[in-house]
């Protein structure tokens, strides 16, 4: 086997790692850590009362995982949700991700505007 | 009445100030959407890297998508790919962008 196969398997393993870091949360778990969150986004997630707040019903959860991660660390700026972030552990963050991912919504893609 | 005259000034400027941007056009919002289909028009999309699935935004909230593109202007908010789209786009172009993804359904709907 020559070295640079060695490089691709390893680098191929790698980004499959990273593509299944997403699948980690628990969504029953999350239902209840996300309890703060429902003030602003709904208990459901969909975020009826207020525009200014996204909704999170049925939104990818490791983009919804990434958000969080960017408040927590200052990538996003918003004082509110770098309160909310600052707390949360990776896990805590997978498992709310997956209970609002999880959660029916009116959120799609736009995949119908190619056809 | 000069209590009454500061009540006013602050009401006037708080009505001004949720009014920065013009209502949005949804007609004229779609025509710029059609270059966002690229990356969020695609079921299961993901960006290469960092992995992660681009969001839904198909019947978002109108004032959040326009805090969010506004955001991605200033540079509050750090992908690439989103700051350069968001730099082009005026508050007027961001507001119709908004007025059209949050009232867009699926096509499924008769």
């Amino acid at each position: 086997m020559s070295r640079s196969s060695v490089i691709y398997i390893a680098a191929a393993a790698l980004l499959f790692a990273f593509g299944n870091a997403s699948a980690k949360g628990d969504a029953a778990a999350g239902a209840n850590k996300a309890k703060p969150c429902t003030a602003c986004h709904g208990t459901d997630g969909n975020a009826n009362q207020d525009q200014q707040y996204p909704r999170l019903a049925g939104q990818y959860a490791d983009y919804i995982a990434r958000a969080l991660h960017e408040y927590k660390n200052g990538e996003r700026s918003n004082p509110i949700m770098k309160g909310m972030a600052a707390p949360l552990s990776d896990q805590d963050i997978d498992d709310i991700a997956a209970y609002f991912s999880s959660q029916p919504g009116k959120l799609h893609d736009l995949s119908h505007m190619k056809k | 009445m000069k209590k009454t005259a500061l009540m006013l000034a602050v009401t006037a400027l708080a009505f001004a100030s949720t009014s920065v941007f013009a209502k949005g056009d949804p007609v004229e919002g779609k025509k710029l959407v059609y270059t966002c289909t690229g990356c969020h028009g695609i079921d299961g999309y993901k960006n290469a890297y960092p992995n992660y699935h681009v969001p839904r935004l198909g019947g978002q909230n109108e004032q959040y998508i326009i805090n969010a593109l506004t955001e991605y202007k200033k540079g509050e908010r750090a992908h690439p790919t989103m700051r350069a789209q968001a730099e082009s786009f005026s508050a007027q172009d961001i507001a119709n962008i908004a007025a059209y993804l949050s009232s867009v359904g699926t096509g499924s709907e008769k």
